[in-house]
C-alpha cells in the first residue's frame, strides 16, 4: 500500500470547451490534512467535485490507492472512501440525526430503537455531543457539521472533502471543528480542507497546494509558508495588507444621520437595540452568530417584522417608517446585500442579466412589472462590466459563476436600485481573497459616493474596511469603537463578555 | 373619531406617538469622559452663563458679573435680581437679561448706567442672549408661564410656548422672530439667519425672516441648550440634561404629571436634573441602582454633561461628555476662547476649562 491514497495525474475538466481545472497534478497523503486554496473559479471546487463523483474528468487519471478510478456519482466514490462535506450541509432537516447518518442504508425492517442506539454509540466513539433523536433543522450550524462527519466516518471513507466548513461557525465553534478535524488525522483520515480563512489553513494543514485560473501553482509544506506567500501564490501579486493591514488612519467624516434605530424589538434575537447610520461612511457591524445583527436589518429593510407591542422605532431620514415587505423599503432606499446568497440572493437559473434587471425591476420602475428584454441586457451589461463579474458567456446563468462573481451579482442587483442606505451582510463570505479586494473597493467607493453603507460582518476586515464599527451581543449594541481605537482584542471582547 | 381611536391603538401597541424610545448616544455623540478631565477654573454658588469678547471672560454667578482671569474671578458688578442670560457685545460693551424679564445693554462690562433698557411686557424667562451680524441681539425666551429657574414645570407642562426676539439697540424695538417654540434655550447667527435650541423638541431649528422654522439637527438624545460659535467655524451646542426612558415615559401620561405636580416637592419629580444622586429621596431610574454607595456607571442618568462640535452645517462632528457617575453634570454654557473651551457646569456650580489641541483627532472627528 503506498503513502498516496488518492492521486489526480493531468486532470482536466472542460465546461462548454472552457477548462475550469487544466492539466492539474495532486497528491493526497494517507492521514494528512490538505489544504486547498485559489481564487473564486481557480478551480478548487472542480477539483473535489471529480474527486467526490459529482463531475467526471474531460481527460486525465484518477487513482485510489494506487488504482485507476473514474467515480461517474457520489455513490461510487464513496464506495471508494471518499465523502464530501458539502458548504451548505446535504442533511435532511425533518428529520432526526440517527435517521440522517443512517439515510440509504436503510433495510427491510427498521427498528427506529435500534438506530436511535447503533448512532448514540457511534457519535460517542466519535465522542461528538449530538444527541441522535435532535431534529436536525434544530441544531446548529456546528452540529450540523458534526453530523455531517460523522456520517462520512460512519461510511468508512478514507478521504474526507471539507469544502467551506468553517464559514458559519463560531470562533467556539471553530476550535472544536479543529480538534474534530485533528481527531480524524490521527484516526489515519486524510482530509482535504478548502477555506478562504488563511490562517486556518496555516493553522490546520500539512500541506497546502495552490490553484490559479484552473492551473496547479505550488504544492508544499504548510510550514513553509505564509499569509503573504499563500496570497502571492493565489492572485499572483501582494494583497496581504490591502485585506488585513495596518489599521485604518484616517475616518471618513460623518454626514447627514440616515437611519436610527431606536429600542428595536424582535423577541428573542433582537433586544432593544438602538444605533445610528449616517451618511458618506461605512458602519460596521460586528459581533458573533446570534448576536441579532442580521435580524436588526432585515427589520430596517422589511424581511422581518419587528415585535407586535412596543417594538421600537426606525427612522430614516429622520421619519419613523414601518415596512411589513421589502418593496417599499426598496423604493424607500434601502438596498439590503444578503448573507445567504444561495438561498435569498438570486434566482440561480436565471441569467446574470436578468438577475440585475429583477433587482431594478423590485423598484417597480415607472410603475411597471414587465420585463424589457433590451433594457435587461443593458443593465446585464453595464454592472456585469462595472463590477467585474467573470463569466463564461453572456447568457450564463448565476449558478455556473464562482462564490465570488455569485456576490458580485447579488450586490449588482442591489445597486441597480439607485439606494441611499446599503447594507452588506456578510459580503465577504466564502469568497476567495481577489474578490475580496474588488467587493471591499467597491464598498469603500460607495462611502466615498457619500452613501451610507452598513458592513455586517463576523471577520476582523471589518477592521480594514469600517470608519466606525458597533459590537453587537445578545441581540443589542454594547460598543462602538472608532476605526482608529479599534483593535483586534477590544473588538472580540466587547462582543463576547 | 379616527383620531381618538388610532391614539387608542398606538397606546395600545406602543407605537406612533406612543412610542417610548430615545435615540442612542452613538456616532459623533459616542461617550467619553472628558469633561470629568476639565480643569476646574472656579467654584461658584450659581453660574448661569458665560460671555467672551475675545481677550475677558465674563461669568454671571447668581447677581453678580464676574471677569474670570485664570482662576481669579473679579467681581465687575451686582444686579437686584439673577443674571438669566450674558452676551459680550463686538463694541466692547455687554448684554444682560435680569431675572428673565428685562434685557439692559451697558457700554462697558463696568459701567454704572445701562445705554438701551429692554423691559417689554411680553419677556418672561429670556435664558440667551446672542449679537447678530447686524448689531442687534437674539433673545430666547423658553416659556410665557413659568420662569427661569422653573423651566422642569414647563417641561412637565408640555408647553410650548417659547418664542425668539430680535432687539434692537438703535431703534429700542423688540420684534418676535418665531414662537410656539418648545422651550426656546439658546441662539446664534447663522448666515442669514438665527439658530435656535428648542429643548423640549430636543433639536436645532433656523429661524429666517418670514420662512417657517427649518430643522438643522434633530432628534437628539438630549435636551439642548445654548450655542456659541467655534473658531474655526462652526459651533458648541450644550445640553443640560440626557433623555431617558422613564422621563419619556412620565411625558405621556397627563394625569401622573398633574399629580406629581400637585403634591410632590419638585426637588423629587420624575423630571430632568442638573444635578442627582444627593438624596434617596431622588425618583429611581430603570438600572440607576445605588449599590454599597456606587451609582452604577451604565445607568441611565438624571443628569448628564454634555457639549457637542457641530460643523458649520449643523453635523455633530464629536462631543464632550460627563456621564452618569461623574460629576461635571447640567452644562448650561460653552465659549471658546483662546485655545481652550470654557464651560460652566451648573450642577455643581463649577467654570470649567479644557484645552481643545488635539481634542477632535482624538476623538476622531
Amino acid at each position: 500500500m503506498t503513502d498516496t491514497v488518492l492521486s489526480l495525474r493531468k486532470a482536466t475538466k472542460l465546461y462548454a470547451g472552457v477548462p475550469a481545472i487544466e492539466d492539474v497534478d495532486f497528491d493526497l497523503r494517507r492521514g494528512e490534512i490538505h489544504a486547498l486554496v485559489g481564487e473564486n473559479g481557480a478551480g478548487k471546487s472542480t477539483l473535489t467535485k471529480v474527486m467526490a463523483g459529482v463531475v467526471t474528468l474531460t481527460s486525465g487519471t484518477m487513482m485510489v490507492d494506487g488504482a485507476d478510478v473514474a467515480p461517474r456519482t457520489p455513490l461510487e466514490a464513496r464506495n471508494l472512501g471518499i465523502a464530501m462535506v458539502f458548504q451548505e450541509n446535504s442533511l435532511v432537516p425533518t428529520m432526526t440525526v440517527a435517521q440522517n447518518l443512517f439515510l440509504g442504508q436503510e433495510k427491510f425492517y427498521n427498528r427506529l430503537r435500534g438506530i436511535y442506539i447503533a448512532a448514540q454509540q457511534f457519535l460517542q466513539s466519535l465522542n461528538f455531543d449530538v444527541t441522535p433523536t435532535a431534529t436536525v433543522g434544530g441544531l446548529g450550524a456546528a452540529k450540523k457539521q458534526m453530523v455531517e462527519i460523522a456520517r462520512a466516518v460512519l461510511h468508512k471513507a478514507k478521504v474526507i472533502i471539507f469544502d467551506e466548513p468553517t464559514a458559519t461557525l463560531t470562533p467556539e465553534e471553530k476550535k472544536y471543528f479543529f480538534d474534530l478535524v485533528r481527531d480524524l488525522k490521527k484516526r489515519g483520515v486524510s482530509i482535504i480542507f478548502i477555506s478562504h480563512a488563511l490562517e486556518e489553513e496555516l493553522l490546520l494543514a500539512d500541506r497546502i497546494t495552490v490553484l490559479r485560473d484552473g492551473k496547479h501553482v505550488v504544492t508544499d509544506d504548510a510550514a513553509k509558508f505564509d499569509r503573504a506567500a499563500i496570497v502571492q501564490a493565489m492572485v499572483g501579486r501582494d494583497l496581504s495588507n490591502t485585506l488585513y493591514g495596518a489599521k485604518k488612519k484616517t475616518v471618513r467624516p460623518a454626514g447627514a444621520r440616515v437611519l436610527t434605530v431606536q429600542n428595536l424589538k424582535m423577541a428573542p434575537m433582537v433586544k432593544n437595540n438602538s444605533l445610528s447610520v449616517f451618511a458618506g461612511q461605512i458602519t460596521g457591524v460586528f459581533g458573533l452568530v446570534g448576536a441579532g445583527r442580521t435580524e436588526t436589518f432585515k427589520i430596517v429593510s422589511g424581511v422581518l417584522k419587528r415585535d407586535f407591542f412596543h417594538g421600537g422605532e426606525i427612522l430614516l431620514h429622520d421619519k419613523p417608517v414601518r415596512y411589513r415587505v421589502p418593496a417599499p423599503a426598496v423604493k424607500a432606499g434601502i438596498a439590503y446585500v444578503t448573507e445567504d446568497r444561495k438561498v435569498e440572493g438570486f434566482f440561480e437559473t436565471a441569467s446574470i442579466a436578468r438577475n440585475i434587471y429583477l433587482g431594478l425591476l423590485s423598484k417597480f420602475p415607472k410603475g411597471r412589472m414587465i420585463l424589457s428584454r433590451r433594457e435587461t441586457n443593458a443593465a446585464g451589461k453595464t454592472w456585469t462590466e462595472r463590477l467585474k463579474v467573470r463569466a463564461i458567456g453572456d447568457e450564463a446563468k448565476v449558478v455556473e459563476l464562482s462564490g465570488g462573481n455569485q456576490q458580485k451579482v447579488v450586490i449588482a442587483k442591489s445597486l441597480v436600485q439607485e439606494p441611499d442606505l446599503i447594507i452588506f451582510d456578510e459580503p465577504t463570505r466564502g469568497v476567495d481573497v481577489g474578490a475580496i479586494v474588488e467587493i471591499h473597493e467597491l464598498i469603500n467607493h460607495l462611502a466615498d459616493e457619500g452613501k451610507a453603507v452598513v458592513v455586517i460582518s463576523s471577520y476582523l476586515e471589518i477592521m480594514a474596511l469600517s470608519d466606525r464599527i458597533l459590537v453587537s451581543r445578545q441581540g443589542k449594541v454594547v460598543e462602538e469603537f472608532s476605526a482608529i481605537e479599534a483593535t483586534e482584542e477590544k473588538i472580540m471582547y466587547a462582543a463576547i463578555h | 373619531m379616527i383620531a381618538a381611536v388610532r391614539e387608542f391603538t398606538n397606546r395600545f401597541l406602543g407605537r406612533g406617538e406612543a412610542t417610548i424610545t430615545v435615540p442612542s448616544f452613538d456616532g459623533a455623540l459616542k461617550p467619553n469622559q472628558k469633561l470629568e478631565a476639565a480643569t476646574t477654573v472656579l467654584q461658584c454658588e450659581a453660574p448661569e452663563d458665560l460671555a467672551t469678547d475675545g481677550r475677558n471672560l465674563y461669568v454671571a454667578d447668581g447677581r453678580r458679573l464676574l471677569r474670570l482671569e485664570g482662576s481669579v474671578a473679579t467681581e465687575l458688578r451686582s444686579f437686584e435680581q439673577p443674571i438669566s442670560a450674558l452676551c459680550a457685545l463686538k463694541d466692547g460693551g455687554i448684554a444682560v437679561a435680569l431675572g428673565g424679564r428685562e434685557v439692559r445693554l451697558y457700554p462697558d462690562a463696568s459701567s454704572s448706567e445701562p445705554s438701551v433698557t429692554f423691559n417689554d411686557a411680553a419677556f418672561n424667562a429670556v435664558n440667551a442672549l446672542a449679537q447678530a451680524g447686524d448689531g442687534s441681539l437674539i433673545a430666547t425666551d423658553g416659556s410665557t408661564t413659568c420662569g427661569v429657574d422653573d423651566w422642569a414645570r414647563d417641561l412637565m407642562q408640555l408647553n410650548r410656548n417659547g418664542r425668539v426676539f430680535r432687539l434692537d439697540p438703535k431703534a429700542r424695538s423688540v420684534t418676535p422672530l418665531a414662537s410656539r417654540l418648545g422651550y426656546a434655550f439658546g441662539a446664534c447667527a447663522h448666515s442669514d439667519g438665527v439658530l435656535v435650541s428648542e429643548s423640549w423638541r430636543h433639536r436645532l431649528i433656523l429661524i429666517r425672516n418670514g420662512q417657517t422654522p427649518q430643522v438643522v439637527l434633530g432628534r437628539l438624545p438630549v435636551y439642548p441648550s445654548r450655542l456659541s460659535k467655534a473658531a474655526g467655524g462652526g459651533y458648541w451646542l450644550t445640553a443640560f440634561t440626557a433623555r431617558t426612558q422613564l422621563i419619556e415615559f412620565v411625558l405621556r401620561e397627563p394625569a401622573y404629571r398633574r399629580r406629581m405636580m400637585a403634591e410632590i416637592d419638585p426637588a423629587y419629580w420624575v423630571a430632568p436634573r442638573l444635578r442627582s444622586g444627593f438624596s434617596f429621596k431622588e425618583p429611581m431610574q430603570g438600572a440607576h441602582i445605588k449599590t454599597m454607595g456606587v451609582i452604577k456607571p451604565w445607568a441611565p442618568p438624571r443628569s448628564y454633561g454634555l457639549v457637542i462640535r457641530l460643523s458649520a452645517d449643523g453635523n455633530p462632528l464629536y462631543s464632550l461628555h460627563s456621564r452618569v457617575d461623574g460629576i461635571n453634570h447640567g452644562v448650561v454654557a460653552a465659549v471658546e476662547m483662546g485655545g481652550d473651551l470654557l464651560l460652566i457646569a451648573k450642577g455643581p456650580g463649577r467654570v470649567l476649562k479644557l484645552p481643545l489641541a488635539g481634542l477632535a483627532e482624538e476623538l476622531g472627528a
